[in-house]
């Protein structure tokens, strides 16, 4: 009973505040349309001084340009003779050449930006990794033919620009040499829609993107700090992180960084096959997909970043067809899921950090597919099940998952503002069988001649893989990657 | 039932009526400044009314301020942003800008103040293709180590300060006025003393110094690095030796943010006298003001060259 007054009371006191926070509410609201009317009226005036302002520096221009016809008309005899006039008034001719000077000087800045002005960064890269390989592809497993190789794996466009004032849009054009035929065929690596003004710490991604799973899933090949991607990242995510669909990023309103990603696509991972939706994609045939992330000053020159994604694809339908095994057996693949948990600790000192960095960097992924196992082999390859529901297919097939373990680790330490080195570890269970795993080891060094230009030697070493039977492998790449045009330092390059 | 249903619902009132905000309370000005220049003079501007934040230490070299996750959420608060234009911080600002999320400091909004308007750039490239290095396509933007123009940065940031702070107005025009007073004294002085540096020819090992040079006579005649941000090579400092010699050049000014060996060998070969000055406040000791910094700079410029005799 007691409890029921007090309550009442609470209630009853707590609604008077808010009443009272309401008439008080009244007037902050009235204050506020008038700073907002204050403020249009500022912007308005703001544009019209813009306005007005661009018509100065038009007539200015003008003017520059014929007072520099007379100046070029002025014989500089003329001036040094001595006139009527104090000698203090005389203008000489190192005045006249200053004055000359500072005038180009303000019509040269000009014209960089004006013609400029409404096109878009376009820029260039690069990437060329000649290597050398000790065993076959048959015997290890790779796309490019062992022994020697020259690879132009990239010949990358980039072309970024503002929409309006509310979005900016991107695309990267990338052209990777076929192995077999030595084509390279353009393909759309990213074009997409990214918004630039939406509200609560919004930002919104639409199109075909690198979606943000991890920390390299999204970095362009050319970009990574070592030669090749990671295996971990190769199997599970299948290259980089490309998706066709949208991507939501929130920045926590609160002091500390906090960074929520979340997003849907049609396929993920730019070597992973689709799905095979047949005639109808429901919902489940989608990726979605999430990263949380946060950073910590351990000290000034010490930083922390963290993050743990996570990736599902309810409904794969069968994606990559029918996957066959060493042991003859074969899968099928029903549903993907993957999560990731990634660190990067970097020594940055403030002082001299053009000349000096180490960073380390490591993922570690597990991947939880699920498959209609085949024990016999007897699926047909060109016929795989589509079933609605999972109905076995024969009395010894069944439905199971496979958990596995991936990771990659890495540390890189720059001594020069041109010269840097590391070492890579890989380790990867494979996702159809955690038993076959592949380790490699990986030293590096790198020669950057200046922020567009730089080559990078690294060798492999590879385990052999009793489970595949995939043989040991020494290999010794050198990357040579380079830009032309415009060049942003975009917030993944951090 | 009817009891569980009142407490749930006193709960909701009394839960709503925490969540409501308190009415918003006289806030300062939140303004975050690349560099430590910038900072320093948004506070001697804003006074009392401002929250200075600055991206950069003092230590860095002003094209490679980290870009850090934890300047996020600073910069996403912010009322204004300060730059000190000329594509200056093109290395870290855009990026960071984006990263923000905050529409008020974005380029071209009120809440973004580009200093370097009004000045007139010298060194403006006639090409800006990466044969000429890492350049600034609109001219050189160290003109903050040149007092006289950097009271037109001044005048800049108290004009933005007034754009999203207009109330403030005569508090800021008030700073502003006896800051320009305190410094205009102060140019005076440097010029005076400066007076034993006229015609004293130096290399710098980044171009940071041509409105320095030009503000009080000096003459500025090369830098250490090859081109902006490409490193030397044996064959330029061949060259950079023999120009000095045979121009009995007195000075090597390395700033703090690059290695000392290359200018330290070249002060050597050439007999010049070695100096290290900072390029904003707080890159060496002592030097946490804009006036405490060009206090530094003449005085051990003037040092050197008393100590050459």
């Amino acid at each position: 009973m007691n409890l029921k007054y007090l309550i009442g009371w609470s209630s009853a006191l707590c609604l008077s505040a808010i009443i009272a926070q309401a008439q008080e509410t009244n007037e902050v609201d009235k204050l506020d349309q008038r700073l907002k009317q204050i403020q249009e009226s500022f912007e308005k005036q703001q544009r019209e001084m813009r306005e007005n302002f661009e018509r100065l520096i038009r007539e200015q221009q003008a003017q520059i340009e014929s007072l520099k016809k007379e100046l070029a008309n002025i014989p500089t005899n003329a001036v040094a003779a001595p006139t009527n006039a104090a000698p203090a008034a005389a203008v000489t001719p190192e005045q006249l050449k200053e004055l000359n000077t500072k005038v180009d000087g303000v019509v040269d800045a000009q014209r960089q930006v004006r013609p400029g002005a409404f096109n878009p960064s376009i820029g260039l890269v690069g990437e060329t990794v000649f290597s050398y390989r000790s065993k076959g592809s048959d015997q290890i497993g790779t796309d490019r033919p062992g022994g020697f190789d020259a690879f132009q794996r990239s010949v990358e466009l980039n072309v970024a620009a503002a929409v309006d004032p509310f979005a900016k849009g991107y695309a990267v054009l990338n052209a990777s040499a076929d192995a077999q035929t030595g084509e390279a065929t353009l393909g759309v690596e990213e074009a997409a829609l990214q918004t630039t003004s939406l509200p609560w710490n919004l930002e919104l991604k639409a199109g075909r993107f690198f979606g943000e799973f991890g920390k390299l899933s999204y970095i362009h090949d050319h970009e990574l700090p070592f030669v090749n991607r990671p295996l971990a990242l190769d199997q599970y995510i299948g290259g980089e992180s490309r998706t066709d669909g949208a991507q939501l990023n929130w920045l926590l309103p609160v002091p500390h960084y906090v960074s929520l990603t979340t997003g849907a696509g049609v396929g993920f991972g730019g070597d992973s096959p689709l799905n095979n939706p047949g005639a109808y994609r429901a919902l489940s045939g989608f990726n979605y997909y999430g990263r949380l992330s946060t950073y910590f000053d351990l000290t000034p020159n010490i930083q922390l970043e963290t993050g743990i994604s996570g990736l599902i694809n309810p409904s794969t339908q069968d994606r990559g067809g029918v996957l066959v095994q060493p042991d003859g057996s074969t899968l099928t693949e029903k549903e993907r899921r993957v999560a990731g948990l990634d660190l990067k600790v970097s020594y940055v000192p403030l002082r001299n950090n053009q000349f000096q960095r180490l960073d380390w960097g490591t993922e570690v992924l597990y991947s939880d597919s699920r498959y209609l196992f085949n024990p016999s082999g007897s699926l047909d390859p060109a016929n795989p099940t589509h079933t609605a529901g999972w109905p076995a297919p024969s009395p010894d097939d069944y439905y199971g998952n496979v958990g596995s373990v991936g990771l990659y680790s890495y540390a890189t330490y720059k001594w020069h503002r041109q010269w840097s080195a590391g070492f890579l570890f890989d380790y990867m269970q494979s996702a159809e069988n955690h038993n076959d795993v592949t380790v490699a080891y990986s030293p590096y060094i790198t020669w950057a001649l200046s922020h567009w230009n730089q080559i990078r030697l690294q060798y492999t070493h590879t385990d052999h893989n009793a489970v595949s039977g995939l043989h040991p492998d020494d290999a010794i790449y050198l990357q040579w990657a380079w830009i032309i045009g415009a060049h942003s330092h975009g917030w993944q390059a951090r | 039932m009817k009891s569980t249903l009142f407490r749930l619902l006193s709960a909701a009132i009394i839960g709503a009526a925490a969540l409501i905000p308190s009415p918003a309370q006289a806030a300062k000005v939140r303004v975050v400044t690349t560099l430590t220049d910038l900072a320093d003079f948004v506070r001697e501007v804003g006074g009392d009314h401002v929250e200075v934040f600055s991206l950069a230490t003092g230590v860095e070299d002003t094209h490679g301020v980290p870009m850090k996750p934890s300047f996020v959420p600073v910069m996403n608060r912010a009322d204004l942003v300060v730059c000190v234009g000329f594509d200056c911080e093109h290395a870290f600002l855009p990026a960071l800008l984006e990263a923000s999320k905050n529409p008020r400091i974005q380029y071209g909004k009120p809440g973004y103040v580009d200093c370097s308007l009004g000045i007139a750039p010298v060194d403006v490239p006639k090409s800006t293709d990466h044969s000429e290095g890492d350049v600034h396509p609109y001219g050189n933007p160290h003109y903050m180590l040149d007092p006289v123009l950097a009271k037109t940065a001044i005048q800049n940031i108290c004009q933005g300060l007034v754009t999203v702070a207009p109330q403030y107005q005569a508090d800021f025009t008030r700073n502003r006025d006896a800051y320009l007073a305190k410094l205009d004294a102060k140019i005076a002085q440097w010029q005076q003393e400066s007076k034993a540096l006229k015609g004293v020819q130096f290399v710098s090992y980044h171009e940071h110094w041509s409105y320095f040079a030009e503000r009080f006579g000096l003459k500025y005649i090369g830098t250490i690095e090859v081109k902006p941000g490409i490193d030397p090579t044996p064959r330029h400092i061949e060259n950079l030796v023999t120009e000095m010699r045979a121009d009995h050049a007195q000075m090597v000014v390395r700033e703090p943010q690059f290695p000392e060996k290359v200018p330290a060998l070249i002060a050597r070969q050439t007999g010049a006298t070695l100096v290290k000055l900072p390029i904003m406040p707080g890159g060496v000791p002592n030097t946490s003001t804009y006036i405490e910094m060009m206090d530094y700079i003449i005085h051990t410029m003037v040092a050197a060259e008393a100590k050459r005799g």
